[in-house]
């Protein structure tokens, strides 16, 4: 095994590197997958309850066979706007219940991040990147046309 | 001055104010946690601002073999636990792969073949791939090096919006999608790159949108770049 080239602090043994990333896998699952999914469990309890849930399936039923989906699906893709985990939590509550199916997950699946957490990244990228706000609006809409494009392709080609 | 000092004692009395909106939450606090709103024959819906419906429960072993310790059945808060710790050993095992791949270099190979295609398609010039390659596996190390890019002038205004335009959409892809994404890999029904590689080419589709939308609609703010 050659360590020539590596930067001392850092071990070349594939195993501790591996290890270095587990330990960062575990933290994103503690900190990040674990609070975010256990509140979207708890928002999607609230709007199944409060009937939420049965109302914006029957209101979006039309526009979301689009895209292949059930209507209900329209609150998984609200969601990603504000939070890529809460969504991916969301859609997998519906999974457990029976409202999505395995082919409503695939064609979802590209929406959770090209429309994902973009309320966060505007802080996060656009306002640290100094991103002029003028054109913030632009890129939103970049970003929804890349999300329905892929759900459409997803849904008429590859699924 | 005096509108200064003015200023400050609002600002303190501001902080002690209690305005209707604390009392209505402390009222809300006395009702969630009460219990108070679950059981009322009529309005089931109640519950729903009923604290322990939404702890709700853990699953059962309904299918002896079957089912995992997650259980089946389970609902509210403490299923989403279960849920959520069952998927950390996967987000382990991507995560610490990922780590040993990029360490022989999988990152550079992209950057490398990367590069000669920004200038044709983003119109951005080639030294801008360092940038979008680490917005794939993290937001914030993309975002700084994007504003270092321009701070120094290496790329113009409208660059920089459309550099951000292909980061914003799909951000910190890689860690994204093999970390909260592999919650749902069980049920995909085509190979897991397939979603990651269309994303993928959208961020370039997504950028050359902006890019259009910028050299037509925005051509006069660009006009002296």
């Amino acid at each position: 095994m050659s360590n020539g080239a590596t930067p001392a602090k850092m071990s070349a043994n594939p195993f501790d590197i591996f290890v270095i990333g587990a330990r960062k896998g575990f933290n994103i699952a503690i900190n990040n997958l674990v609070p975010n999914i256990l509140m979207a469990y708890a928002v999607a309890e609230i709007l199944k309850l409060l009937g939420v849930m049965e109302f914006l399936g029957t209101l979006f039923g039309p526009a979301m066979t689009v895209f292949g989906l059930p209507g209900e699906a329209v609150t998984v893709i609200l969601t990603a706007w504000l939070s890529s985990s809460a969504s991916v939590g969301l859609a997998a509550n519906m999974a457990a219940n029976g409202i999505l199916d395995a082919t409503h997950i695939t064609i979802l699946m590209p929406c959770f991040f090209l429309l994902g957490a973009q309320l966060q990244y505007m802080g996060r990228l656009l306002g640290v990147a100094d991103v002029p706000k003028k054109y913030w609006p632009l890129l939103m809409s970049a970003s929804l046309l890349n999300a329905l494009c892929a759900m459409l392709i997803m849904n008429y080609i590859f699924v | 001055m005096e509108k200064e000092n003015k200023n400050l004692t609002n600002f303190e009395a501001e902080e002690w104010r209690v305005g209707p909106k604390a009392f209505v939450s402390l009222v809300v606090a006395i009702l969630f946690f009460s219990g108070m709103l679950t059981g009322i024959a009529d309005m089931k819906w109640l519950s729903a601002f009923d604290y322990s419906t939404l702890a709700g429960k853990f699953g059962t072993m309904k299918t002896l073999g079957k089912d995992t310790f997650v259980g089946a059945g389970g609902i509210g808060a403490r299923a989403g636990f279960l849920f959520a710790l069952s998927l950390v050993p996967s987000v382990m095992l991507a995560i610490g792969c990922l780590e040993v791949l990029s360490y022989y270099g999988a990152i550079k190979a992209a950057h490398k073949l990367l590069t000669p295609l920004l200038r044709p398609l983003l119109g951005v010039p080639g030294l801008t791939g360092l940038a979008l390659i680490t917005d794939l596996q993290s937001t914030d190390a993309g975002a700084a090096l994007t504003k270092e890019l321009y701070d120094q002038e290496l790329i113009t205004k409208k660059e920089l919006t459309i550099i951000g335009a292909w980061q914003y959409s799909g951000a910190g892809l890689i860690n994204n999608y093999f970390a909260i994404g592999s919650a749902l890999f069980s049920y995909l029904t085509v190979p897991l790159l397939l979603p990651f590689a269309l994303m993928f080419v959208f961020k370039f589709v997504g950028a050359i949108y902006v890019r259009f939308i910028l050299n037509t609609f925005y051509k006069e703010d660009f006009k002296n770049e």
